[in-house]
């Protein structure tokens, strides 16, 4: 049976952009065909879920009538009461599914795995409980269920994003762009396509499949006799990071891309980041639709909810007790694995040491130039590479598990 | 700004297209070999020449000279002054070798590799070198994705006229790589020929558009190879070898170089081998090899695959067999029981179907300066290899009489244990 994962050949980008002309000449003309833009996209999520995978195509059915229930119940329930408890209960209930699968590798559940996992479910649970933060806050007044589908099951980001917010998407999905407006999409759309060509299919290429594998094999050999310490990891870390990169960042560019194509301004998920000059300015933009949404719905209101209940007197104690606690949870989210909850916590005392360093400029007089920038980035860069060779799982691989 | 309108942004894009389609649909070959390309991709050890078409094809049918595939492995990169490139080359012999091999090629990828050049294979003379080394119980996976190309999976299925016992063996062992089992396509077609069901005409078609664009993938990239090797080796040993083609002037100054080469170890390995490879794992290496059985393996199966092309093809073909250095495999414990049942069985394999063209050298592992280091041969084991390699190729391609017996891809073969009574009894 044809299965077609998002993205992953060539193959896959003539069977969209022909699904997706008729709908494109429409937008061009002023319209927007919803039924047939529905059939496509439920086709390509059929055909992502089929076949071998039919048992992550039941587990989104089932997940998805779960969050419709529960985002409908919710918003129910905000227009007449606005109770703290049945917010949060309604928030863990949400995020639940994506708990239990998370849990599930480290707690050996192969069954829970099976039963509940998909891919994306990541993505669509940061949807829904964003609804649910929205509609406690009253900025969703009403449940549509029509919307919500659409806005939960948006193909092109159904596996890994970019997170959308649902009044943004909303507003473009019910409307039509204008003509100029639209070629100004489909330009950029060409430009994102042929970018993310680039970065998937030539450099993440050169540096996930031709050269890690190489340095992880001699870095494991190396390390065999060196105790687990060897020059290899360099090369390692910066050809795991730097494939991270192009291959997300190729992925995120089609997607965006083919929103663009449905008239959908999707907003982007990386901005340059390795020419970040500190670590607040990279969580700004590298994986921006998580880091924005980690900042808007954990980081502020963990902020808020500090200072509202007066836990602490400094207002430096609390940020930085939020960018710990924020990283963490990024951490776990990953994986409950013991290199993605340290990769958490780096960053988190990171973004502290960052904090105190931009005080500590802020107050005494330290010299700025090209020289202090060009240095700033290069800092910036390696700190974000060891974090990724962290994150990348093989120090466990290296240390632990020869 | 300017208004911009649908050609602005999607001209590019069709031009893009309309090029590259063009380049894989256009009429004309891409590329022109010199004869200096020719002969430097003789002994290039390119990946890119053994995974190819393109330049084996214009090797093989050179009409200026008689390019001859030398099949082997690691020993053809022991580019030395009495390699038989050299040899051919200064006496101006009726034959040039086209290196085809290095580390890691074993029969599966041989039989490969063959699949793109069957004309030069084709009632044509042809040099085998084996190593008892390939046939270890556990083939290392290591070589095939490095030396696997789709292009060879195309010309093989293409090459099936009507499938035979070794295709559907072929088949079987393609579908145990990742390469092939998780390509749908491919995965498909070397199915169907596990389960004996012809390919259907679609199934051709398609291959016939593979196959084009593949082709033309190749020949792009094989105008990027280029290779040091005929200048840095081949050149300066045409000063170094007597002037008349004489082998008793060969061996002796064989074994002159080789003396001023052997002299900081008493295995009378190579100095620069043994000081990079060996001196730091001296003592580490001691009675490593005790352990090490040549004599069941897949790679008995694999390598009859081989020589059923070789019979379908009429090939006339000399086997050399190596020795191993017998100094080295004294220390490490290499048993010479084990290698010499191994020896046998692969002899039993060729003489028993009418491969009769042997060069067995395995048993001049002793021999002073005939390996030049532990597995390999080296100058007076060229120079000995030349006494049959010389007198094979001056009489020219005779007819063959080879009787393929296909009991020799079973698993009963590959896991005989090969005393003189197992062998003499297996039909």
């Amino acid at each position: 049976m044809l299965n077609l994962q998002p993205y992953a050949d060539p193959k896959y980008f003539v069977f969209l952009l022909l699904a997706l002309a008729p709908l494109a000449i429409g937008l061009y003309f002023g319209k927007r065909f919803v039924w047939y833009e529905v059939v496509v996209s439920l086709a390509f999520i059929i055909l992502m879920f089929d076949g071998k995978k039919y048992h992550e195509g039941f587990a989104i059915i089932g997940y998805m009538i779960w969050q419709w229930l529960l985002v409908w119940g919710y918003t129910l329930y905000r227009q007449k009461a606005n109770r703290g408890s049945v917010f949060y209960v309604a928030t863990a209930l949400a995020i639940l599914p994506l708990f239990l699968v998370k849990l599930a590798p480290a707690a050996h559940w192969t069954h829970v795995s099976t039963l509940l996992g998909f891919m994306g479910i990541s993505y669509l649970t940061f949807r829904s409980v964003g609804m649910i933060l929205e509609t406690r806050d009253g900025s969703i007044k009403s449940f549509d269920p029509w919307l919500f589908l659409r806005f939960m099951l948006f193909m092109p980001t159904i596996s890994s994003g970019p997170i959308d917010r649902y009044r943004r998407f909303t507003k473009d999905i019910t409307t039509v762009p204008t003509r100029e407006k639209y070629l100004e999409m489909l330009e950029k759309a060409v430009w994102y396509f042929f970018l993310g060509f680039l970065y998937k299919f030539v450099l993440a290429y050169i540096f996930g499949t031709l050269l890690l594998p190489q340095v992880e094999s001699f870095a494991l050999a190396a390390g065999s006799i060196h105790h687990g310490w060897t020059w290899w990891l360099i090369p390692v870390m910066y050809s795991y990071g730097l494939d991270l990169f192009f291959d997300f960042a190729g992925y995120s560019l089609f997607a965006v891309a083919t929103s663009y194509v449905m008239g959908i301004a999707l907003p982007m998920n990386f901005d340059k980041p390795f020419l970040s000059k500190n670590l607040k300015e990279f969580w700004n933009r590298w994986h921006m639709t998580l880091s924005f949404w980690f900042r808007d719905y954990i980081f502020m209101r963990l902020v808020f909810l500090m200072m509202k209940k007066k836990w602490f007197k400094s207002k430096v104690t609390v940020s930085n007790l939020a960018y710990i606690a924020n990283m963490l949870i990024m951490g776990f989210w990953h994986g409950i694995t013991w290199y993605y909850i340290t990769y958490g916590l780096f960053h988190g005392v990171g973004l502290v040491i960052n904090d105190a360093w931009l005080r500590y400029k802020k107050k005494h007089h330290v010299p700025h130039n090209k020289f202090t920038e060009g240095l700033a980035i290069f800092i910036t860069f390696n700190v974000v590479m060891v974090s990724f060779l962290l994150f990348s799982g093989f120090l466990d691989k290296l240390w632990f598990k020869p | 700004m300017k208004k911009r309108g649908l050609w602005w942004i999607f001209g590019p894009v069709v031009i893009a297209f309309v090029l590259v389609g063009a380049l894989f649909l256009a009429p004309f070959s891409l590329n022109h070999f010199s004869k200096k390309d020719v002969r430097d991709a003789s002994v290039s050890f390119s990946k890119n020449v053994y995974k190819g078409e393109t330049m084996k094809t214009a090797a093989f049918s050179d009409t200026s000279k008689r390019y001859v595939p030398f099949f082997g492995s690691s020993e053809l990169l022991r580019l030395d002054t009495m390699h038989p490139s050299m040899l051919a080359n200064k006496y101006h012999r009726n034959y040039q070798p086209f290196l085809l091999g290095q580390a890691g090629t074993e029969s599966l990828l041989h039989y490969l590799s063959m699949q793109e050049m069957l004309p030069a294979l084709h009632k044509k003379q042809v040099v085998f070198v084996i190593s008892q080394q390939w046939f270890v119980k556990k083939h290392a996976n290591g070589a095939f994705p490095i030396f696997y190309s789709p292009l060879q999976t195309v010309d093989w299925l293409r090459n099936i006229k009507q499938i035979s016992p070794t295709d559907r063996y072929v088949a079987g062992q393609l579908l145990k790589q990742p390469q092939i089992k998780d390509n749908g396509l491919y995965a498909k077609m070397v199915t169907k020929i596990s389960e004996n069901q012809p390919l259907s005409g679609a199934d051709l078609s398609v291959l016939a558009v593979r196959h084009r664009m593949l082709l033309r993938e190749d020949e792009l990239f094989s105008n990027f190879s280029s290779s040091k090797n005929w200048r840095k080796y081949v050149r300066p040993a045409m000063a170094k070898l007597p002037a008349r083609d004489d082998n008793g002037a060969l061996f002796k100054e064989a074994t002159k170089i080789a003396q001023s080469e052997t002299t900081n170890n008493p295995f009378k390995i190579k100095d620069s081998f043994y000081r990079s490879r060996i001196q730091m794992s001296l003592k580490r290496l001691a009675g490593s090899q005790t352990k090490f059985d040549y004599r069941q393996s897949v790679e008995y199966a694999d390598f009859q695959a081989v020589l059923a092309e070789f019979a379908r093809q009429h090939t006339d073909v000399l086997f050399v067999i190596q020795p191993v250095n017998q100094r080295w495999a004294k220390y490490t414990g290499l048993s010479d029981k084990m290698y010499y049942q191994s020896v046998d069985k692969v002899k039993k394999q060729l003489t028993s179907q009418g491969f009769n063209q042997i060069a067995d050298l395995s048993h001049d592992g002793a021999e002073n300066y005939f390996m030049q280091d532990t597995i390999h041969l080296g100058w007076n084991g060229w120079v000995t290899a030349d006494e049959k390699i010389k007198p094979f190729m001056a009489k020219g391609y005779k007819p063959t009489n080879y009787h393929i017996n296909n009991n020799y891809l079973s698993k009963d073969w590959q896991n005989l244990m090969p005393t003189p009574e197992n062998l003499q009894q297996f039909k």
